[in-house]
């Protein structure tokens, strides 16, 4: 019997989030731009995307609220990820979702460090270990549906800095 | 971004709430239907797909089968989530490695 409960209860050790960086040999503004704006020119798409050799590119929606977006050949969109913080060119995030639906979505941070040589690339992708935990559940909620509570003062924050339309 | 068992286990809203349930605490078919608005036969349907994608494990206790996470499952996709991104970064530092490059021919 105690045996049985202390195989049940192994499972609750925790995963760490994946974590990488790599040294950039660019000043972290192109760095940054390079990864968003310009995604389209290095992501391999034919072994990471979702239409495999019928993706076409993939369209980076450079604002908070904005989707990254995988474009086949005949047009059809998968969307990725939707823009949660936008912060250039220092750090953007994303509510990692492709082939999921939204509320599933788990958590890709990105952050450019300057350095000497260029820049140093952060990347940590978290909220998919904590699966069904109840702190993933607490970070879902503050992403997921909560999202609106989130993404309404950016919003209305980029809102403010632009001229209204007439 | 695609394709391994374990993503596409954990992609169905379904299965995900029952993987959710058992990793809070261990359960059994009827524990879990009780819960949920599917007869019990859906849900060792979809305890089965997780059993052999190995986030779920089947134990018996006396007469009853009892289900636990199975840690083995995320550290799969744990590591499939890990070649992705060393897959994606080492593109993205080719190309800046080419950009850097051309500006020093430039400069030169």
């Amino acid at each position: 019997m105690s045996t049985t409960t202390a195989t049940m209860r192994a499972t609750d050790e925790p995963i760490e989030p994946v974590r990488k960086t790599r040294d950039v040999p660019l000043p972290p503004e192109q760095a940054f731009n390079l990864f968003t704006s310009r995604m389209s020119e290095w992501w391999p798409l034919l072994t990471h995307s979702i239409a495999a050799d019928e993706a076409a590119s993939v369209r980076f929606e450079e604002r908070i609220g904005g989707r990254l977006i995988e474009i086949t050949n005949d047009g059809q969109e998968h969307a990725w990820a939707d823009v949660i913080a936008w912060d250039p060119p220092h750090r953007f995030v994303l509510a990692w979702h492709p082939r999921l639906e939204p509320a599933a979505a788990s958590i890709v941070e990105v952050r450019f460090e300057p350095t000497e040589q260029g820049s140093l690339l952060h990347l940590e992708h978290r909220g998919w270990e904590e699966f069904g935990t109840e702190e993933g559940t607490a970070m879902r909620d503050a992403y997921g549906p909560g999202w609106d509570a989130v993404l309404t003062p950016y919003l209305e924050g980029v809102q403010d800095r632009t001229s209204s339309p007439a | 971004m695609l394709g391994t068992e374990q993503f596409a286990a954990l992609a169905d809203p379904t299965r995900r709430t029952i993987f959710e349930l058992i990793r809070a605490r261990p359960s059994s078919v009827r524990e879990l239907s009780d819960q949920l608005p599917i007869s019990q036969p859906a849900v060792s349907q979809h305890l089965r797909v997780l059993r052999e994608a190995a986030l779920a494990r089947r134990t018996s206790m006396g007469r009853r089968h009892i289900y636990t996470v199975d840690p083995t499952g995320l550290s799969a996709l744990k590591e499939w989530i890990d070649t992705t991104w060393n897959d994606v970064l080492d593109a993205f530092v080719d190309a800046a490695n080419h950009e850097a490059d051309q500006k020093e021919s430039k400069q030169s």
